[in-house]
């Protein structure tokens, strides 16, 4: 049976060492795949994901489950961090652009990226599934969307908005 | 939803994924600050949506990672827990220091709410993120190894002033005041100087009053940062400095 994660959190704000190693042992694998698709790289994935969770521990107390799930609450972080330090290495100039079609620096992952477009974003129609691509991520904002892609900013608006009513249904039909 | 809300919808959905240009962002932001339950609603559901595709990928991380954040763990507990600490003199210097940051970091978060909601709604997010940087500066300043780095004003700003709170190991917090505000196209960038190799270390911006803050991540290595300095730059940022330095410690 998985742990119940509303639990551990409520233990992790408590102080409890051990909520804590059964937490990240539930949900780091989650966080860590996504974190590696946003930086294109294991290296870089394993120090953020560390600093997720030391900031997950930090926090717990912080946690409301009126605003989701302990899933929910992970990915958002997760990827807020990611996109965090890619804006970050490209201001450092160690990730030369925001271009989604240059190859992850990471030979797995970028072996992973010439695979087939998997789960949930397969449903998506390809015009839905670029755009929340776009943004999920890579970070992208509407309007760097819309130049990229060469769409009025009204379209990708449109498409981002459909993408995500089909995401979240999608979701709640897995649940 | 009715037809004049139904454009909040759209924002909301962007808003989660964190892609809403700047005004998009202030609009909705202010929305939210007017305590529309509506869009919480939607924003949850939208918070669920973005767990799918991420569940795709998911894969175990190295053993390593979680060595070392359970090892790091061990170091520095919750402050929950903290209370069981011993050594009533370092827990009453470390309760003196705590009080000293509050009442300098209450210097720069206070201030009074504007009334207009846009304003309400940038101004709460800056105070969430001052808190972070409040509790962050506060569990460094339980670590020995913290140092409270000052940095004076130089020529272009001789009354400006900063203060680097800063771990080798966890990064740190920057705070500064009478920075003069940036130029349109300009904001101030920190650096960590290695030797005679200065690194990046993030960019700020100052308000009227010429007061910033930055929060400030760990250098790649953790190697020991020799002085901390601010410049000048290009708002984007650049890799090695090429405007006026404004502030240096010794």
């Amino acid at each position: 049976m998985p742990p119940d994660g509303l639990e551990l959190i409520r233990r992790m704000a408590g102080g409890d060492r051990d909520a804590f190693s059964a937490f990240y042992d539930a949900y780091a694998p989650l966080a860590f795949g996504l974190i590696r698709r946003i930086l294109r790289s294991e290296t870089e994935a394993e120090e953020v994901l560390q600093e997720l969770f030391w900031e997950i521990w930090q926090s717990a107390d912080a946690y409301d489950p009126k605003r989701g799930s302990p899933e929910a609450w992970v990915v958002v972080r997760a990827r807020s961090r990611g996109i965090d330090r890619v804006r970050s290495m490209r201001r450092r100039g160690e990730m030369p652009t925001a271009d989604p079609q240059e190859p992850g620096r990471d030979p797995a992952v970028r072996a992973e990226e010439r695979g087939v477009i998997r789960g949930v974003l397969a449903e998506l129609p390809p015009n839905q599934r670029e755009v929340i691509e776009l943004a999920y991520f890579h970070g992208l904002t509407q309007a760097e969307i819309s130049e990229r892609l060469r769409q009025p900013l009204g379209t990708v608006k449109t498409r981002m908005r459909l993408g995500m009513e089909k995401l979240r249904s999608l979701m709640g039909s897995l649940r | 939803m009715s037809p004049n809300h139904d454009l909040f919808g759209e924002l909301a959905a962007a808003y989660a994924l964190g892609s809403l240009d700047t005004d998009d962002l202030s609009r909705f932001q202010a929305h939210l600050a007017a305590g529309c339950v509506e869009c919480e609603r939607l924003l949850a559901g939208y918070g669920e949506a973005l767990v799918g595709p991420a569940d795709d990928l998911r894969r175990p991380p190295p053993s390593r990672v979680k060595r070392d954040l359970m090892a790091r763990v061990g170091r520095r507990p919750r402050s929950a827990a903290s209370r069981f600490w011993p050594g009533l003199r370092w827990a009453a210097s470390v309760a003196v220091a705590a009080g000293l940051l509050a009442s300098v970091v209450a210097t720069y978060v206070s201030g009074r709410y504007e009334a207009r909601l846009g304003l309400m709604a940038r101004e709460a997010a800056a105070l969430r993120e001052e808190v972070g940087q409040q509790r962050l500066a506060l569990a460094l300043l339980q670590d020995p190894a913290t140092q409270v780095v000052p940095l004076a004003g130089l020529e272009p700003s001789p009354r400006a002033r900063g203060r680097m709170i800063w771990n080798e190991q966890e990064g740190g917090v920057f705070v500064t005041a009478d920075l003069p505000p940036a130029p349109p196209e300009k904001a101030y960038e920190l650096w960590a100087i290695v030797g005679t190799t200065p690194l990046p270390a993030g960019m700020f911006t100052v308000d009227a009053e010429g007061k910033g803050s930055l929060r400030v991540a760990p250098l790649t290595g953790a190697p020991r940062v020799d002085r901390f300095a601010v410049t000048l730059e290009p708002a984007q940022g650049v890799p090695s400095p090429t405007g006026p330095m404004y502030l240096a410690s010794k």
